[in-house]
């Protein structure tokens, strides 16, 4: 290799030792990412543009008992399952060189696995309960299963992922479990819990996510300085999310909540603070922006919902809430299937007016719905444009990325 | 210029690394919060009523002139021992005689509870201005005066004998061989004499005067007004905070940091 190339070599070329040799491996599953985005692009256009019609009344699906549950739980553990796949089927084995990636046909029974798991909750109804439980818990089982050698791993650097996606089965069950009438709590108080746990899933994933990419990127660029997503600054937002998570369950309208929920959304915008590198200037790269984008939603979500609150004259906590959901957990999907999707099929990173869009799009339509409070007499038009505005970033992925998904990658590399 | 200008430039990133400090003190307000749920309003307000509260107090002229008075004090006797006491240090650490003398008479300085400065400050001047800046020159004089003992006395004999040989001119040698080393000991006993200034100056006002932050207090305590009593130990703990980490802590930093 001449030392030109060798200057070019990406980060993401070094990921497997061992690629299967499974024959006639057609490219969409070649690698763990590619059939999840192929599909997750479509479903999330899907689910939302279904959701918009149902909830201002023009659809009407009359198996769906209540349809605020089925809204919250695709868009958490629904798109969860598959983000995480794609996280852990790609990421595992770069974290961990010595594992051979998951692909071909395996993968493709796991892919189906998941579609079965969001087709079968829709018809929960007529299907019943244990059926829809035993596929989605399947799922995430199965996620964990992959993600052992993380967790067993002697020196423990990747097991808080682990951990966290046990406790998001546990979660899970549990939501099932009162679905079926086998457990008494709320079920919308338990997906508020699990997405306490995403946030804290997605908090862990994204310093993991963060150190790679913008390393690369300053390479890329030739800016000599090194940048570190520092643990103790995540270690302190995820303690907060933790027990603000735990106080919401027990006491929702708690005083002391409001000040957890400033104190979580100051923590969260404190990771932010790694981007001022010691020498270099990066704030103004795209690719930081957008990344550090996901914390500034994640972190005005909470401090809105404490504000809330503390503040008797307004109650529109659901709606802050969409900071946390359309905003930081929509963002941080769009933002890894782009750098995913790019780096992972071999070409650089590079922004342009697509990613501009993808992000800013979802920014915007998360500020339509979550100022819904304030600006009441618009509220049936937000709502719709909201959710139309928040599915246009994945027609755009699925223009831009599925040449990209559907081909082998662009440096001749397996995978 | 260039060091003031460099403290200019990593300003933002230092306030923006401030983030992380207000969650950990918004965490305590929470927990503050659980106390008043937990004990009742009179003995531990709630967070949100002494904030209300406060912000009703920086309204009010009177209570304006009660927290310059507070400041004057003590503003005054932290100035003084910052004068008296960088000197004196400066001069006790060149020699060895003088800061093996006075090391005895600092322990007993330290050594001796504010709280008995104040009672015989108030013998000596009586009850006002002078009992409260004496009290707080007592008290922040003895760290003002070790911190610039210790920085002359550490003072890197072989840089000094560099300096000569390279036949630094006086002010070269002393801007940038001494001062650095100097500051870097004094500037934070500077930080730490002016927390403890602002501490006592409330204390002293309590027990001997009828105006300031502290005598608000001791009638906040008299009414069983705990809100306002909360709300004073906010302001106090707020200004203490701006001046030490807005204004100070950047500084500190900066000096501190050819040390590695």
């Amino acid at each position: 290799m001449s030392e030109l190339e060798q200057e070019q070599k990406l980060h993401a070329t070094n990921h497997y030792l061992y690629y299967p040799d499974e024959k006639d491996i057609p490219p969409y599953l070649a690698y763990g990412f590619r059939p999840v985005f192929l599909l997750l692009a479509p479903y999330m256009i899907i689910t939302m543009l279904l959701w918009g019609l149902v909830w201002s009344g023009i659809l009407n699906i009359p198996f769906m008992n209540n349809i605020v549950i089925w809204h919250v739980y695709e868009m958490l553990f629904g798109i969860l399952t598959a983000g995480a796949m794609a996280f852990l089927t790609t990421g595992i084995p770069e974290l961990f060189p010595g594992m051979v990636p998951f692909v071909g046909k395996r993968l493709k029974y796991i892919m189906i696995l998941w579609v079965a798991g969001r087709v079968s909750f829709w018809f929960m109804d007529i299907l019943g309960v244990y059926i829809v439980a035993f596929l989605n818990l399947a799922m995430l089982g199965w996620l964990i299963w992959f993600a052992k050698d993380a967790v067993l791993d002697k020196l423990q650097r990747h097991a808080s992922l682990g951990y966290t996606l046990l406790a998001l089965f546990i979660i899970e069950a549990w939501f099932f479990a009162s679905q079926a009438g086998l457990a008494s709590t709320d079920s919308m108080s338990i997906l508020k819990v699990a997405l306490g746990a995403i946030v804290i899933l997605i908090l862990l994933a994204l310093r993991r996510a963060n150190m790679e990419s913008i390393n690369e990127l300053m390479e890329d660029k030739g800016i000599d300085d090194i940048y570190i997503s520092r643990p103790p600054k995540t270690n302190l937002a995820i303690f907060a999310v933790i027990v603000f998570t735990i106080v919401e369950f027990l006491y929702p309208q708690n005083s002391a909540l409001g000040w957890l929920g400033l104190a979580v959304g100051a923590s969260i915008l404190g990771i932010t603070a790694d981007y001022a590198l010691k020498d270099e200037f990066i704030l103004n790269q795209p690719f930081v922006i957008y990344l550090s984008s996901i914390f500034v939603m994640l972190s005005l979500g909470y401090a809105l919902m404490g504000w809330d609150l503390l503040n008797p004259n307004i109650d529109a906590i659901n709606h802050f809430r969409h900071f946390i959901t359309s905003g930081g957990i929509g963002l941080s999907y769009m933002v890894v299937m782009i750098i995913i999707g790019t780096i992972h099929t071999g070409r650089h990173l590079t922004s342009n007016i697509y990613t501009h869009l993808m992000v800013g799009l979802i920014i915007v339509a998360t500020l339509m719905r979550s100022l819904i409070p304030f600006f009441e007499e618009y509220m049936s038009e937000l709502y719709l444009f909201s959710s139309i505005i928040w599915t246009i970033p994945f027609m755009i992925y699925i223009k831009v990325f599925y040449s990209f998904l559907m081909n082998p990658r662009a440096d001749g590399i397996k995978g | 210029m260039k060091f003031a200008l460099k403290i200019l430039k990593d300003f933002p990133a230092y306030l923006w690394s401030g983030w992380g400090a207000i969650a950990s003190i918004l965490l305590f307000v929470a927990f503050w919060d659980v106390g008043n749920q937990v004990y009742g309003d009179l003995v531990l307000p709630s967070p949100l009523e002494t904030f209300q509260t406060l912000a009703l107090m920086l309204q009010d002229e009177e209570i304006i002139a009660e927290i310059n008075t507070t400041l004057y004090r003590a503003s005054v006797g932290f100035g003084i021992s910052l004068l008296i006491g960088s000197i004196l240090g400066l001069i006790a650490g060149f020699f060895a005689t003088a800061s093996m003398m006075s090391r005895p008479i600092v322990t007993i300085l330290v050594g001796m509870p504010p709280i008995a400065w104040i009672v015989l400050a108030m013998i000596w001047f009586g009850m006002g201005d002078e009992t409260v800046i004496f009290t707080v020159i007592v008290a922040s004089f003895p760290i003002i005066f070790v911190g610039a003992l210790q920085g002359t006395r550490t003072l890197d004999g072989d840089l000094k004998e560099m300096a000569d040989s390279f036949n630094l001119p006086w002010h070269m040698k002393f801007f940038d061989v001494y001062f650095p080393h100097i500051f870097s000991y004094v500037f934070p006993a500077w930080v730490s004499g002016l927390g403890m200034a602002w501490k006592i100056v409330v204390m002293a006002e309590l027990l001997a005067t009828s105006d300031g932050i502290g005598a608000t207090l001791a009638v906040a305590r008299s009414q069983l007004d705990t809100p306002t009593a909360l709300a004073l130990v906010v302001i106090m703990i707020g200004s203490l905070m701006f001046v030490e980490y807005i204004i100070l802590e950047p500084i500190k930093r900066e000096v501190e940091l050819w040390r590695s």
